[in-house]
C-alpha cells in the first residue's frame, strides 16, 4: 500500500508541476506574441520554478524537465531576435540574473548564454567558462544534474570545435574540451555524492534513482566524442587521462562500471586501439566489485568487430600488441579482484579467446597462451563444480573447434588437454562429445597415431570409467549415444600408409581395451572392421614377400584381431564375438592364410559349443557358420572335412526338429560350391537332403502324436526347392524321378485328413509347381531336363 | 500567430541504425541518452529550425526513458538496408513512438522512412529491396520513403524538405491550454518548497 501510495502521490505532484508549467507557458506565449520581454522573463522564471521540486523521482522529473525544455526553445528563439525585444544580448545576459530563485535564473542564463555565443559578441570560451562556474551554485544532485545536462545540451553545437564557426580568435578545441570535462567532473561528483544523502533504509531506492540518472553524466562523454577536433592526440593526452582520473578517484562502483562502458561505446575503435594501455591501466585501479569482465568483454568485442571490418587493420593490431596488452590487463584484473569468482575469470578468458580467434586466427600460440593462463588460474584448485564455470570452460574449449572446423588444430594446443583435466567427469564427457561432433560434422580425418593418442586422451571420459563415476549410475540411453559416437569416431581415423594405420589401430586398442564390459560391445566391432579394412588393402600387396621386417602384414593384424575379439569374453558377448571371428576367417581366406582362417573357425566353434546356449541364438549362429564356411576356399580337404563335419553335426543336434531340418538342408551347400573350382560332392549333398527329409518326417509324426494333427508341409516344400536347385545345377545324384517321388509324397500328405490346412505352405507348393511347369514349357536344355517330371 | 510557432519543428529519429554527427554514419559510436542538433531548412521562402532528436538505439543508454518524444512534429524511422532485422523492427519503433508520444491524431501523424547505407559493399550486401520498403510505407498510410548512402548523405536534404512540408501541412496541432481563470497574480508560487535555490 505504501508503495502504491508513493506512486500515486508522485503522479499527483507531477500533474501539479505540469499544470504549473502549462499555466505559465500560456502567459509566456502571450508575452512572446506581444514581444514583451519583461513579462516573458517573469513567466519563464515562474515556469522554471516548477523544476525546483524535490519530490519527484528522476523519471518523473525528466518529464517535467522536457516540458520546460520545449518552452525554453521558444524563449531562445525570441532572445535571438533582438528586433522583437530591443535588448542587446549583453544586456540580456545581465537582465536574466535578476530572477529571484537561483535555479530559474541559471536555466535562463544558460539559454541566453547560448544566444550570446551564437551572437559572437563575446568569445565562446568566456561564456562557457562563466556558465559552467555559475552552475556550481546548485548542489542538489537531481536538480544540479538536470541543470548541467541542460547546459551541455544547449552548448552542444556552440563549442569552439574545428570547422565550427565558434573556433578561432583565441577559442580552440582545447577550450571546448576543458569546458565539457569540467561539466563532466562536476556532474560526476553530484552523482556520486547522491548516495550519501538520505537515510540508510532508502539506500536501495537511492541506488535505483542514481542508476536512472546515469545517462545525464554519460552524456558529457558522448559530447566529447562528437567534437571533431578531438583527434587521437588530444584524446590520448587529455580527454582519456582526465576522464579516467575522475572515474578512478570517485571510487564508486556504479559510476566506474557505467562510465567505463560509456568510454568504450562512445569513442571510435581506432582511438581504443591506440590507447589500450591507458584504458586498460585504469582497470586494476577500480573498485574490486566493479564488473570488469563485462566491461572488458565489450571492449574486446568492439575491437574484434573493428578488426573484422577490414583486413588492412591487422598490422595496426600487431603494431600496438593488442593481444599481449589485453592478456596482461586481464591477468592484472584477476589478480586485483581477489574475490572474483572463478567463473568471472574464465569468462574473461573466453572473451580474450574469442578476440584472439577473430583477430589472429593464425596465431595458435596466442590461443594456447590463453588456455595456459586459464590452466594457471584453475590449477591447485579442486575440480570445478560450479555449473556456470564449467559452462564457460566448455565455451572456452569449444571456441577453437568452431573456429578451425578442425580438431587436428586443437590437438596441437598443448594446454588444451590440461584445461580439460580440470573439468569434472560429467563435463569432461560433454566436452568429449563436443569434440567428436566437431570431427563428424567437419569430416575431419585424424591421420597419425600421435594425434589419435592425444584425441583419445581428450575423450577419455567416454573411453573408460573415470574416478567417481561408475557406469552403473549412467542413463542407459545417454551411455549408448556416447558409445555410438565413439564407434563413429573410429571411422574417422585413417592413414593411407598401412604402417601408420596399424599404429593408429594399436593406439585405439590400447585405449579402448580398458573400457570394460559395457563399452567393449560398442567399441570392438568398429575397430575390428577398421583392421579388416587394412587387411583388405594389404591383401593385394602380398606383404610377406618383402621379407620379415615389414611391420604391417595381414598375419600380424590377424594376431591383433584375435586379441581384440577375445576381449569380448569378459562381457561376455559370445554371439558378437562369433560373428567377428567369422568375419576374420573370411578375410584370412581371402589372404590365403589357411591356418589363420582355421584358427578363427576353431574359435567360433568353441564359442558355439561352450557359450552359445540359447536355442534361438544357436540357430542364428549355425546358419552364419554354414554361410561363411560355404564361401571358404582356402581349406585343404582334411581341414574342410573337419569343419563341415562339425557344422553338420551341430545342425543335427539343434533342439527343435524344424530348426534341425533347415540347418541340415543348408549344410548341403557345404558340399556343392557353385563356381569353377568349387567342391561338387553330389553324394553328400543327397545325403544331407535325405537326412533333412527324414527329420521333416519325424517332425510331422511328432506333431501327429502330440497335437493330433501334423504340422504344415512347409518343410517338405522347402526341401523340394533344394532338390530343384541341385537338379538344375546338374548334381547327378538328384534325378527327375527322385523329384517326382517327392512331389507325389507332398500331394498325398496334403490330401491326408490329419494334415492341417495351411494357406502359406499350400501357396508355396502351388507356386513351386508353377515354376516347374514354367521350366518345362521354356524348352531348351532346361526344358528337356524337366520334361520327365509329370505334374 | 501559429505560423511563428511552427517555425521550430521537433523531429525524432528512431531506428536500429543511428544518425550521428550530422550524417548517417557507418562507424559505430553510441549515443548516450537523447541528443539533438538543430538544422535550418529553407522551405517555400521560409526558414525553419529543425530540432533533430537522435536516440541511443541501445536501451542501456536510455536510462531516463523517452519523455523527449512528446511534442514531436515528425518522426523519422531509419533502418539499414543491409540488415533485415532493422527493417523488421520499423513497426516496433513506429508503435513504440505512437504509444510514448501519444499524438492527438496517431492515424495521420507524419512519419518518414529512410533506408540507410545503400552504398555499403557497392549495394551487394543489401537485403531489403526498395520495393519491399515502399510497400511497407504504403501500407502504413503512404509514409514518404528515402534512401541515403552513409558516406555521401545523398537524399538527406530531400528528406528534410519533406519533413518540413509534412510537419507544416498536417503536423501536430499545439496542445491548447487555457488557464481556468486568467489571473496573473495567482501563480504557482505558493507551492514552492521554501528553499530559494
Amino acid at each position: 500500500m505504501m508503495i502504491s501510495n508513493g506512486i500515486e502521490d508522485e503522479e499527483k505532484w507531477l500533474a501539479e508541476g505540469i499544470a504549473g508549467i502549462q499555466h505559465n507557458a500560456f502567459y509566456l506565449h502571450r508575452a512572446l506574441d506581444a514581444n514583451n520581454l519583461r513579462e516573458a522573463l517573469k513567466f519563464s522564471a515562474q515556469l522554471l520554478s516548477e523544476l525546483r521540486t524535490s519530490r519527484l523521482s528522476p523519471h518523473k522529473y525528466y518529464e517535467l524537465y522536457m516540458r520546460a525544455f520545449d518552452e525554453l526553445r521558444r524563449l531562445e528563439m525570441f532572445f535571438k531576435d533582438e528586433d522583437r525585444h530591443g535588448c542587446s544580448v549583453v544586456d540580456l545576459y545581465e537582465l536574466v540574473q535578476h530572477a529571484g530563485n537561483i535555479l530559474p535564473r541559471l536555466y535562463l542564463l544558460c539559454t541566453v548564454g547560448s544566444v550570446y555565443i551564437k551572437s559572437k559578441e563575446a568569445p565562446a570560451k568566456d561564456v562557457l567558462k562563466d556558465l559552467v562556474e555559475m552552475c556550481r551554485a546548485v548542489q542538489h544532485p537531481i536538480r544540479g544534474l538536470f541543470l548541467r545536462s541542460y547546459l551541455a545540451q544547449v552548448s552542444r553545437d556552440k563549442l569552439p570545435d574545428i570547422g565550427s564557426e565558434y573556433e578561432g580568435e583565441g577559442d580552440t578545441v582545447m577550450d571546448a574540451v576543458e569546458f565539457v570535462l569540467q561539466n563532466f567532473t562536476e556532474m560526476n561528483k553530484l552523482w556520486v555524492r547522491m548516495q550519501h544523502q538520505g537515510p540508510l533504509r532508502e539506500k536501495e531506492k537511492l541506488e535505483k534513482e542514481r542508476n536512472e540518472l546515469r545517462d545525464l553524466v554519460g552524456k558529457n562523454l558522448h559530447v566529447l566524442s562528437q567534437i571533431e577536433g578531438v583527434d587521437l592526440e588530444i584524446y590520448r593526452d587529455t580527454v582519456l587521462p582526465r576522464v579516467l582520473e575522475q572515474i578512478v578517484n570517485c571510487k564508486d562502483e556504479l559510476a566506474q562500471y557505467y562510465l567505463m562502458d560509456c568510454i568504450i561505446q562512445v569513442f571510435p575503435d581506432e582511438y581504443h586501439l591506440q590507447t589500450l594501455e591507458i584504458l586498460l591501466g585504469a582497470c586494476p585501479q577500480l573498485q574490486p566489485t566493479v564488473d570488469l569482465k563485462t566491461v572488458l568483454s565489450q571492449l574486446m568485442e568492439r575491437l574484434s568487430n573493428y578488426a573484422s571490418s577490414s583486413p588492412e587493420l591487422l598490422p595496426e593490431f600487431l603494431q600496438v600488441e593488442a593481444f599481449s596488452k589485453l592478456s596482461n590487463a586481464i591477468g592484472k584484473v584477476i589478480e586485483a579482484q581477489a574475490d572474483m569468482p572463478i567463473v568471472g575469470a574464465i569468462t574473461l578468458y573466453v572473451s580474450l579467446l574469442t578476440f584472439t580467434l577473430r583477430v589472429h586466427p593464425d596465431r595458435l600460440d596466442y590461443v594456447d597462451q590463453v588456455l595456459g593462463a586459464c590452466v594457471k588460474k584453475l590449477s591447485g584448485k579442486p575440480k570445478l563444480e560450479d555449473s556456470k564455470a564449467t559452462k564457460q570452460v566448455v565455451a572456452l574449449l569449444s571456441a577453437p573447434l568452431d573456429k578451425y572446423d578442425d580438431i587436428v588444430t586443437a590437438l596441437t594446443l598443448s594446454n588444451y588437454p590440461r584445461v580439460m583435466d580440470h573439468l569434472d567427469a560429467g563435463t569432461n564427457k560433454v566436452m568429449a562429445m563436443v569434440i567428436i561432433r566437431s570431427i563428424m560434422k567437419n569430416k575431419t580425418c585424424v591421420s597419425t597415431s600421435d594425434k589419435v593418442e592425444v584425441l583419445f586422451e581428450l575423450i577419455k571420459g567416454l573411453i573408460k570409467d573415470l574416478e567417481g563415476i561408475s557406469t552403473d549410475e549412467l542413463d542407459e540411453e545417454d551411455f549408448n549415444e556416447e558409445q555410438n559416437s565413439v564407434a563413429c569416431l573410429m571411422h574417422m581415423l585413417y592413414n593411407d600408409d598401412p604402417e601408420e594405420m596399424l599404429q593408429i589401430i594399436c593406439t585405439v586398442w590400447k585405449h579402448i581395451k580398458a573400457g570394460g564390459p559395457k563399452r567393449l560391445p560398442f567399441t570392438v566391432p568398429p575397430l575390428v572392421f577398421s583392421a579388416l579394412k587394412l587387411v583388405r588393402r594389404l591383401q593385394g600387396q602380398d606383404g610377406d614377400v618383402a621379407g620379415e621386417e615389414v611391420p604391417a602384414t595381414p598375419k600380424k593384424i590377424f594376431q591383433l584381431l584375435n586379441q581384440i575379439i577375445e576381449a569380448l569374453s569378459v562381457v561376455p558377448s559370445p554371439e558378437l564375438a562369433l560373428r567377428l571371428y567369422l568375419q576374420c576367417a573370411e578375410a584370412a581366406n581371402d589372404c590365403d592364410l589357411e591356418p589363420v582362417a582355421y584358427e578363427f573357425f576353431t574359435q567360433a566353434f568353441v564359442l558355439y559349443e561352450e557359450e552359445v546356449a540359447d536355442s534361438k541364438a544357436q540357430v542364428t549362429a549355425i546358419h552364419l557358420i554354414i554361410g561363411t564356411l560355404q564361401r571358404m576356399n582356402v581349406f585343404g580337404v582334411e581341414n574342410r572335412d573337419t569343419l563341415t563335419h562339425k557344422a553338420t553335426g551341430y545342425s543335427a543336434k539343434l533342439l527343435k526338429k524344424p530348426d534341425q531340418c533347415r540347418a541340415v538342408y543348408a549344410c548341403s551347400h557345404l558340399f556343392w560350391v557353385d563356381d569353377q573350382d568349387g567342391i561338387k560332392d553330389g553324394e553328400r549333398v543327397l545325403l544331407c537332403l535325405k537326412r533333412s527329409l527324414r527329420i521333416a518326417n519325424a517332425a510331422q509324426q511328432m506333431a501327429n502324436v502330440t497335437r493330433g494333427s501334423s504340422g504344415p508341409l512347409t518343410l517338405f516344400v522347402e526341401i523340394l526347392n533344394k532338390y530343384l536347385y541341385f537338379f538344375e545345377k546338374g548334381n547327378p545324384q538328384i534325378t527327375s524321378s527322385v523329384i517326382q517321388g517327392l512331389i507325389e509324397l507332398i500331394k498325398t500328405e496334403m490330401q491326408s485328413d490329419s494334415t492341417t490346412a495351411n494357406h502359406a505352405s499350400d501357396a508355396f507348393f502351388t507356386s513351386t509347381l508353377r515354376y516347374i511347369q514354367f521350366q518345362k514349357q521354356k524348352g531348351g536344355a532346361m526344358g528337356e531336363k524337366y520334361d520327365p517330371i509329370k505334374l | 500567430m501559429p505560423s511563428r510557432r511552427r517555425a521550430l519543428l521537433k523531429v525524432i529519429i528512431l531506428g536500429d541504425s543511428g544518425y550521428v554527427n550530422k550524417k548517417f554514419s557507418n562507424q559505430y559510436k553510441a549515443t548516450i541518452g537523447a541528443d539533438f542538433l538543430t538544422k535550418e531548412v529553407q522551405f517555400e521562402d521560409r526558414l525553419f529550425t529543425l530540432q533533430i532528436w537522435d536516440t541511443a538505439g541501445q536501451e542501456r543508454f536510455q536510462s531516463l526513458g523517452v519523455a523527449f518524444y512528446r511534442g514531436a512534429d515528425c518522426c523519422v524511422l531509419v533502418y539499414d538496408v543491409n540488415v533485415m532485422k532493422s527493417f523488421d523492427n520499423l513497426n516496433n519503433w513506429r508503435e513504440e513512438f505512437l504509444i510514448q508520444a501519444s499524438p492527438s491524431d496517431p492515424e495521420n501523424f507524419p512519419f518518414v522512412v529512410i533506408g540507410n547505407k545503400i552504398d555499403v559493399d557497392g549495394g551487394n550486401s543489401r537485403v531489403v529491396s526498395e520495393k519491399k520498403a515502399r510497400a511497407w510505407c504504403a501500407s502504413k498510410g503512404n509514409i514518404p520513403y528515402f534512401e541515403t548512402s552513409a558516406k555521401e548523405g545523398t537524399n538527406v536534404e530531400d528528406a528534410f524538405q519533406v519533413i518540413a512540408k509534412n510537419a507544416l501541412k498536417s503536423g501536430e496541432e499545439e496542445e491548447i491550454y487555457l488557464p481556468d481563470t486568467v489571473d496573473v497574480a495567482s501563480s504557482s508560487q505558493q507551492r514552492s518548497t521554501g528553499c530559494e535555490c
